[in-house]
């Protein structure tokens, strides 16, 4: 689920899903005034609804799939060998 | 049949609302023409430059001296083996006069209070890359093409090009921006095809299982560069497909503005240009060398890390700075959240599928294709590359051009294969059982990879290319018959699909001509790279049901 609303924190405004390059939300102010995130395996992770929101409403949550691989950079040693 | 809810006449439409599609709005406007936009999405967030970019290819005549210094470096950086040079004349001629726009128009060019190079280069030659802050330049450029009175259609995905033998008449349109689809037909005098790179042909290669983790945006089909393909427009250079590189495993572009060097496990450098972070060249292995990502791990000796350890705390304070430029603040998030620091960490880069960037619409030098009055600009230019730079540049000359159509009559009648197209798109919406837009799409793309995908370690040959062709058309028999929508967003995305079908068969039908193996198109029956082939570029078209291939001469 990429984009989580805070339900307490949104005003409803809808520029989430206006904004959203991929139309992850789909939003019917008539029956909820909280955008439904409705296609998340659609999000792009770009943040555009997390910077526009006015609300700071939004968080985005990277799937397991997108987790980035990192070590400590001192473990690759040592730094100093001439080039290959 | 879906409703035909809305018409307008425009003596320019413009087809994608990215960085290209904007400029030529702003300057066909500046011309006095009535223009119509259409955007998939919004234009103050769509396409690759939706949240940022931070690097911008030009010629700024203080800093380099003679341009002959911009183009020399260009014609070696990423992706330049497609550059027809007079367009890339044309281009660098005209790149101060636009940078000094976005400038006056208050995208900051000048982030360092004068105009600065650093990035997407080698040590000790020139830089061209001016570093600039994009945060919010679709922002700015929404404003501008709105303020000269640019009609924008957003949430309206453009579906069918139409032509007459005079030229092109218009274009068909998706209304998205409800659940229930409506079709939009703007007639004009002149069409600027701007729909930006083409992700999702290819099996997404850092997550195989997430179609839309792509380094460029998603929702970037290629459509205008297959709309064209039907109404008999050449492309060009479809063979020479794209593999971008970045971190694992969120795809992401924006390698460039990371300080620091790649390495193999034992920390030596992978590359040999340099041996410790420099912020003025960064790392240009994976411009030049992406390739290195995928070696590392199939030789065994991988994975290759980008190491920002050595920078110094100003060095990665601006770093961070210019990541919020490039709009990689989700990736910046992230890693405050997972407390990633890239000066204590090195992060995995990999290599991401195939993609097309610069394998589209060939265009002359003013961005018009052989289709009289349309024009072609951005990414999916098939005969110049230069990414932002190159797409706000020839945007504003091809629309500058486009609006000379002006004096032209509008068409008269509906295209005469209008109907036919909307009972196409129509018939997908009746539908109420078959294939996903999901399904179509996971089966082309694991025919594309199976049977075109690109170096390295990957092989084409004619026998692998021939079935994959024919494979192609049995899948686009059963996508045409089966596949359905049940809303209109999801019709939108099935009318993606079919448009990557055509790309997907215009990019096998080049391969297989190309007979030769040149960067990553490697042919197992043609291992040798013919010197007789270097500038000879490869001209694709559909003239009515017959796709037909015709080499021409690289302008020099």
């Amino acid at each position: 689920m990429p984009p989580v609303i805070d339900r307490e924190k949104c005003l409803g405004c809808g520029v989430c899903a206006d904004v959203c390059p991929l139309q992850v939300f789909s939003y019917h102010r008539d029956k909820d005034k909280v955008p439904e995130v409705k296609r998340p395996y659609e999000c792009w992770h770009c943040n555009a609804c997390v910077l526009d929101c006015r609300a700071h409403a939004i968080e985005l949550r990277l799937p397991l799939t997108h987790m980035l691989l990192y070590v400590d950079a001192d473990t690759l040693k040592p730094k100093d060998l001439p080039v290959r | 049949m879906i409703p035909l809810k809305e018409q307008h006449d425009a003596d320019v439409a413009i087809i994608g609302g990215g960085i290209a599609g904007l400029m030529a709005a702003i300057a066909a406007a500046d011309k006095g023409a009535k223009v119509v936009l259409l955007d998939k999405a919004n234009t103050k967030r769509s396409g690759a430059g939706a949240t940022g970019n931070d690097h911008f290819l030009c010629w700024i005549p203080e800093k380099h001296g003679d341009i002959s210094v911009v183009y020399n470096e260009f014609m070696d950086s990423q992706n330049a083996t497609s550059n027809d040079t007079p367009l890339v004349m044309r281009f660098l001629e005209t790149s101060p006069k636009i940078v000094n726009m976005w400038n006056d128009w208050g995208i900051n060019m000048k982030p360092t209070g004068d105009y600065h190079f650093e990035g997407h280069a080698y040590p000790g030659r020139p830089r061209i890359f001016l570093k600039y802050d994009g945060h919010n330049q679709k922002k700015v450029l929404t404003e501008q093409a709105k303020k000269r009175g640019v009609k924008i259609l957003n949430h309206a995905p453009v579906l069918e090009m139409f032509r007459d033998n005079d030229g092109v008449t218009g274009v068909l349109a998706l209304d998205v921006s409800g659940d229930e689809p409506s079709f939009i037909m703007v007639r004009s005098k002149a069409v600027v095809a701007a729909t930006g790179y083409v992700s999702r042909l290819f099996t997404t290669d850092p997550t195989p299982s997430q179609m839309f983790n792509t380094n460029m945006c998603p929702s970037g089909t290629g459509d205008s560069i297959a709309q064209a393909w039907r109404i008999g427009t050449y492309l060009v250079n479809m063979e020479k497909t794209y593999r971008h590189a970045g971190p694992r495993f969120l795809a992401r572009c924006g390698k460039a503005t990371w300080i620091g060097v790649y390495r193999y496990p034992d920390g030596r450098p992978v590359g040999p240009f340099i041996t410790k972070p420099n912020v003025e060249t960064g790392d240009m292995t994976s411009d030049v060398w992406s390739s290195a990502f995928t070696d590392l791990k199939l030789s065994g000796r991988g994975p290759a890390y980008m190491d920002c350890s050595g920078a110094s705390k100003e060095d990665l304070e601006h770093m961070r700075w210019a990541m919020k430029c490039e709009g990689l603040t989700a990736l910046l998030d992230y890693m405050d959240k997972e407390g990633i620091d890239p000066g204590k960490h090195a992060v995995e880069f990999g290599q991401y599928e195939a993609n097309l960037v610069t394998n589209g619409i060939e265009i002359d030098i003013n961005g018009e294709s052989n289709v009289r009055g349309l024009f072609a600009a951005g990414d999916m230019m098939g005969n110049i590359s230069g990414d932002i730079g190159a797409a706000a540049v020839y945007g504003w000359i091809a629309g500058h051009h486009a609006a000379d159509y002006q004096t032209r009559a509008l068409p008269e009648a509906m295209p005469e294969n209008a109907e036919e197209r909307m009972a196409f798109y129509s018939a997908m919406y009746e539908r109420k059982v078959g294939a996903s837009w999901q399904e179509a799409n996971f089966a082309l793309q694991q025919i594309m990879t199976e049977y075109a995908d690109c170096g390295p370690h990957r092989v084409r040959s004619d026998t692998m290319l021939t079935a994959g062709i024919k494979y192609l058309g049995d899948l686009r028999r059963k996508i045409e018959t089966q596949m359905y929508a049940t809303d209109a967003h999801e019709l939108m995305r099935a009318a993606e699909v079919v448009n990557l079908l055509d790309l997907g068969q215009a990019l096998m039908i080049s391969a297989r001509e190309r007979k030769e193996s040149r960067g990553r198109h490697i042919r197992s029956d043609y291992t040798f790279t013919n010197p007789l082939l270097r500038d000879k570029f490869l001209r694709v078209w559909k003239d009515g049901d017959e796709v037909k291939t015709e080499w021409r001469d690289r302008l020099i």
